[in-house]
């Protein structure tokens, strides 16, 4: 702001912060000339005041609500959104039930089943796993039954879920007694025309 | 003040700064009520500590140096609450004993764990912990081996606490069950 047209003997800086002088009085309206110097009116100090204090009120507000949403917790809506919740574990189970079920006599249901069901890495993991399974099949007359018997998601986040699931697998050789076993995984899930498919799948 | 009004350029800047902070405050004011009364966002928070609780006393539970027994199941009844405390509180000393005799060291690592269950109101909450727990036995090999758990919790004023632990069953022709998500 140039000072030069100030025909006021005070320094500019001093005359900024003048309040409610005497002779605080405007310029000639008819002289809008660009150097034009006003005065801060009490007026004007009530409002930068009121300024000052709802500009601090909203800053807090907001670093308070910052500290009440942990972003961490309320973006994951494991077990907050139940519907979701109960969508994507009732989903991974039953892909995990058909996927690692299979008997000597059917193993083109359980292939289909992967090949719509798993997605991504899952799917080549899959794969590569399943042709080699597929021989001993049908050399040994293997039946495989997967059941999950307990699944919990660690996050769920709009179209991608974590879960851990529990399994219990039963391989059964004809004529030979079944054996149980306990498998644990960490399984990645996307949700993709309406239903969850696994993207990947890691044991524990 | 009659005549044509200059708009002091000052007077502009304050009047749009003033409706920005009046913005401001209104939006933080709208967003903190909404996150205090939120009660998806608090129950959100709940399920971490409950799902941090249960893990690490999982692992306290599973962590047992025969040096150093006394912490170590003082650590283990710190974690743990109603039923389970008292199971452990009654049997210290005859698991005292059976550890000393074969001095081993057991250590635990939580490789993954979620909450199956929480019900704010009630304070009670379940969760699975799939865990590789350590056993070192004198003159032998340390042995690893994976375990499954499930975990029940209730609300304590000390914060959340074990009640109940297990291992998953196997080989159980249940039917599948299906965790519910209780509020």
């Amino acid at each position: 702001m140039s000072t030069t047209e100030d025909t006021r003997t005070e320094p500019a800086d001093e005359a900024e912060e003048t309040v409610g002088r005497a002779d605080a009085v405007e310029e000639p309206e008819d002289a809008p000339t660009p150097g034009l110097r006003r005065r801060v009116t009490p007026a004007a100090a009530i409002v930068a005041g009121l300024l000052a204090v709802l500009l601090l009120t909203g800053v807090g507000l907001l670093i308070r609500t910052s500290q009440l949403t942990d972003p961490e917790a309320t973006s994951n809506t494991a077990l907050t959104d139940t519907g979701a919740t109960s969508r994507v574990i009732g989903d991974v189970s039953n892909t995990l039930g058909k996927v690692f079920s299979y008997t000597p006599e059917d193993t083109q249901a359980t292939e289909l089943a992967a090949r719509e069901l798993l997605a991504g890495t899952a799917a080549g993991q899959y794969e590569a796993l399943f042709g080699q399974v597929k021989q001993q099949v049908a050399a040994q007359k293997l039946t495989l039954t997967t059941h999950v018997v307990r699944a919990g998601v660690t996050r769920l986040d709009g179209d991608s879920a974590q879960l851990l699931v529990f399994l219990d697998q039963t391989a059964e050789r004809k004529g030979k007694k079944a054996t149980t076993a306990a498998a644990q995984l960490s399984v990645t899930a996307r949700f993709h025309d309406g239903h969850w498919q696994i993207t990947d799948i890691t044991s524990r | 003040m009659a005549g044509t009004k200059t708009w002091n350029p000052l007077l502009v800047a304050a009047v749009a700064l003033a409706v920005l902070a009046a913005a401001a405050a209104g939006w933080g004011g709208w967003a903190w009520y909404g996150a205090a009364h939120d009660d998806s966002a608090g129950y959100a928070q709940t399920r971490e500590q409950v799902l941090a609780a249960g893990q690490q006393g999982v692992q306290n539970m599973n962590t047992l140096d025969h040096k150093n027994l006394t912490q170590g199941l003082d650590t283990w009844q710190n974690s743990t609450t109603g039923d389970l405390r008292t199971q452990l509180v009654q049997g210290r000393a005859e698991f005292e004993k059976q550890v000393r005799q074969a001095q081993t060291v057991t250590t635990a690592k939580v490789l993954s764990g979620s909450v199956t269950e929480l019900d704010v109101r009630a304070g009670k909450a379940s969760v699975m912990v799939a865990l590789r727990i350590t056993v070192t036995a004198p003159k032998s090999q340390p042995s690893a081996k994976e375990s499954r758990l499930l975990g029940e919790l209730t609300r304590t004023p000390d914060g959340w606490k074990l009640s109940a632990l297990g291992q998953a069953p196997v080989g159980e022709t249940a039917p599948t069950s299906q965790p519910s998500a209780a509020g």
